[in-house]
């Protein structure tokens, strides 16, 4: 089985083991699609996370945050004792990401059905200023439960947000609690432009983002991406026990040890 | 005379004009009153739907790259239904914007539960930093919109359908800051947005009474301007704060908490008790069963402000 961004995943699994507790299958289910979209798609500068030519990214299912965090580590936006910190008092990094501290957060999430309100407010704007820059909004399919999701689906039709792609995490959380499929007849049947695509195979991720074009006259879209969470530990690869918790000390073992058979 | 609404629509038109970040979305009222602002700013006049918090939300993300947006609807279903919205995604993140409502307190009495909504200054108090208005007449709203509109800060004004008529030149009117209408020494009457108006009416039967009014005019909830009614109250040592608000986190608690320190202070409130308004019928009608009215405001004064002495001395003749 191939597993990509290895090291990444170490690091979620450091950065959540350091702070006592966090979602690792969350930021897991996320963590390649993230990778991606930083290296290959959105425009950014770390040293100016405001710069106003870049492309949005808002994680909307906040409590992937680990992956978002060890993302911006990677590209400079944050440090490595950001990390370290992920959780003290004091810290810049919590559980879940906030606008307000973060260099490169977009939006502070944590309650579900927001980042994508806000992601449409800032496709609107860039829109009406005839902006060219891209917005890209991750939300979960279990924050799809949530009413605003779509109150945002009917809005970003309505309004033509052609800028805008919404990339769902389809990991099968709601799955566990509601049936939301056919997801992606719902989505189309809401004036949405489809994808789907198997959200840890690269090529389809590269693939995707060739096909799309991020033009405010067209359809927003939306890339259904199929998910597992917990994706690379066989034993986080379910639902409920590791939602939220840190390893232990021979859980971390096991962890590590299975990452790294996956070592081309 | 035109509405208070119709006002609300002439002024985003004149704002609007004049600076190109100003971008409104509404709840699917005010539609054709908005029209002007539409016609004269291009792209900047949506009608979203009916999905209040996302037009909040949005807002938000209009805040995020520069616009000063404003929302509108019937305020219930922003404060009520929007509150995490207004919480999370314009205060926590300290992004500007501005919400104006009509439909406050009972102003929509007949049309029930639904369409009250008299909890708002205290639900929007809980958001560090936001900032309340209650103007009740054009200059009030034009004033007080241009001051703050595009700050940073998020801004609340409730428009009243009954303003008063009390006549404000626009160099009176301050962010932040009360208003003395008249000058007394016996009785601080605090009227706070609509509620001049009955107040104002008080004056004369209070004046047969003896009593001389120091009558001040809130139209900025938050920032509340504690330093005038302190002034005030030192002098009095008696309160009446008559306000279109639930009894719980209106005016009168911003009085009680400024002015603790205080001794020997009487106050008494004209407001909303804490029970939900079942009744249907007017606005006017509202404002007499609950006591937003002349003779409601003279009970008051008489029942828990005057002195016994005072009464038995026959200053009073109710």
């Amino acid at each position: 089985m191939m597993i990509m961004n290895i090291e990444l995943r170490k690091r979620i699994v450091e950065l959540i083991t350091n702070a006592g507790a966090g979602h690792i299958p969350s930021a897991f289910s996320i963590i390649d699609i993230l990778a991606y979209l930083y290296e290959h798609v959105l425009k950014f500068d770390p040293k100016n996370p405001h710069w106003a030519d870049r492309d949005y990214f808002i994680l909307s299912k906040g409590h992937g945050c680990a992956a978002l965090y060890v993302i911006l580590k990677k590209y400079g936006f944050i440090s490595q004792t950001d990390l370290d910190e992920e959780s003290r008092e004091q810290a810049m990094l919590g559980g879940h990401p906030d606008s307000t501290k973060v260099p490169g957060a977009e939006a502070s999430t944590g309650s579900l059905g927001h980042g994508i309100g806000t992601a449409i407010g800032v496709a609107l704007g860039l829109k009406i200023r005839q902006q060219k820059n891209k917005v890209i909004v991750l939300i979960g399919d279990g924050e799809s439960n949530e009413g605003t999701v779509w109150e945002c689906a009917l809005v970003g039709a309505n309004l033509n947000l052609g800028n805008l792609c919404c990339i769902i995490d389809h990991n099968g959380s709601s799955a566990q609690i509601m049936k939301i499929e056919p997801l992606k007849e719902k989505w189309e049947a809401f004036g949405w432009e489809i994808y789907t695509i198997d959200g840890h195979n690269e090529k389809e991720i590269a693939e995707v983002f060739k096909k799309i074009k991020f033009d405010y006259t067209a359809k927003p879209k939306v890339i259904i991406a199929n998910t597992v969470k917990g994706k690379g530990v066989s034993f986080m690869e379910v639902h409920g026990p590791w939602h939220y918790r840190a390893p232990k000390a021979e859980e971390l073992e096991l962890i590590y040890k299975e990452l790294d058979s996956h070592q081309v | 005379m035109a509405s208070l609404r119709d006002s609300f629509a002439e002024v985003l038109h004149r704002v609007g004009k004049e600076d190109p970040n100003l971008v409104v979305l509404v709840g699917d009222i005010s539609h054709f009153r908005l029209q002007s602002f539409a016609k004269a700013c291009p792209g900047r006049y949506y009608n979203v739907g009916i999905c209040e918090p996302t037009i909040v939300n949005m807002a938000a993300g209009l805040s995020k790259v520069g616009f000063h947006p404003v929302v509108h609807t019937i305020s219930p279903f922003i404060i009520d239904r929007s509150f995490e919205q207004l919480k999370l995604d314009f205060c926590y993140q300290k992004l500007g914007g501005n919400i104006v409502t009509v439909g406050s307190a009972f102003d929509y009495a007949n049309l029930g539960c639904t369409h009250h909504c008299y909890g708002d200054f205290a639900m929007m108090k809980t958001l560090p930093g936001t900032q309340l208005f209650y103007p009740a007449t054009e200059v009030e709203f034009e004033t007080l919109f241009r001051q703050v509109f595009n700050q940073g800060t998020l801004n609340y004004f409730r428009i009243p359908t009954y303003g008063h008529t009390h006549e404000f030149k626009s160099q009176q009117i301050r962010c932040g800051k009360a208003i003395r209408i008249q000058e007394g020494k016996d009785l601080t009457l605090i009227a706070v947005g609509s509620q001049l108006r009955t107040a104002l009416e008080a004056m004369e039967p209070l004046s047969q009474w003896g009593v001389t009014v120091d009558l001040i005019y809130i139209h900025t909830v938050e920032p509340f301007d504690a330093a005038l009614v302190n002034e005030s109250l030192f002098k009095t040592r008696k309160c009446l704060v008559i306000e279109e608000h639930s009894v719980f986190g209106g005016i009168f608690d911003d009085v009680l908490r400024a002015s603790h320190a205080l001794e020997n202070v009487r106050y008494a409130s004209i407001a909303i008790p804490n029970n939900f308004i079942r009744e249907y019928g007017t606005y006017q009608q509202h404002c007499q069963r609950l006591g937003f009215s002349v003779e409601g405001i003279l009970k008051k004064v008489k029942d828990e402000l005057l002195n016994y002495s005072e009464v038995l001395n026959n200053r009073l003749s109710p």
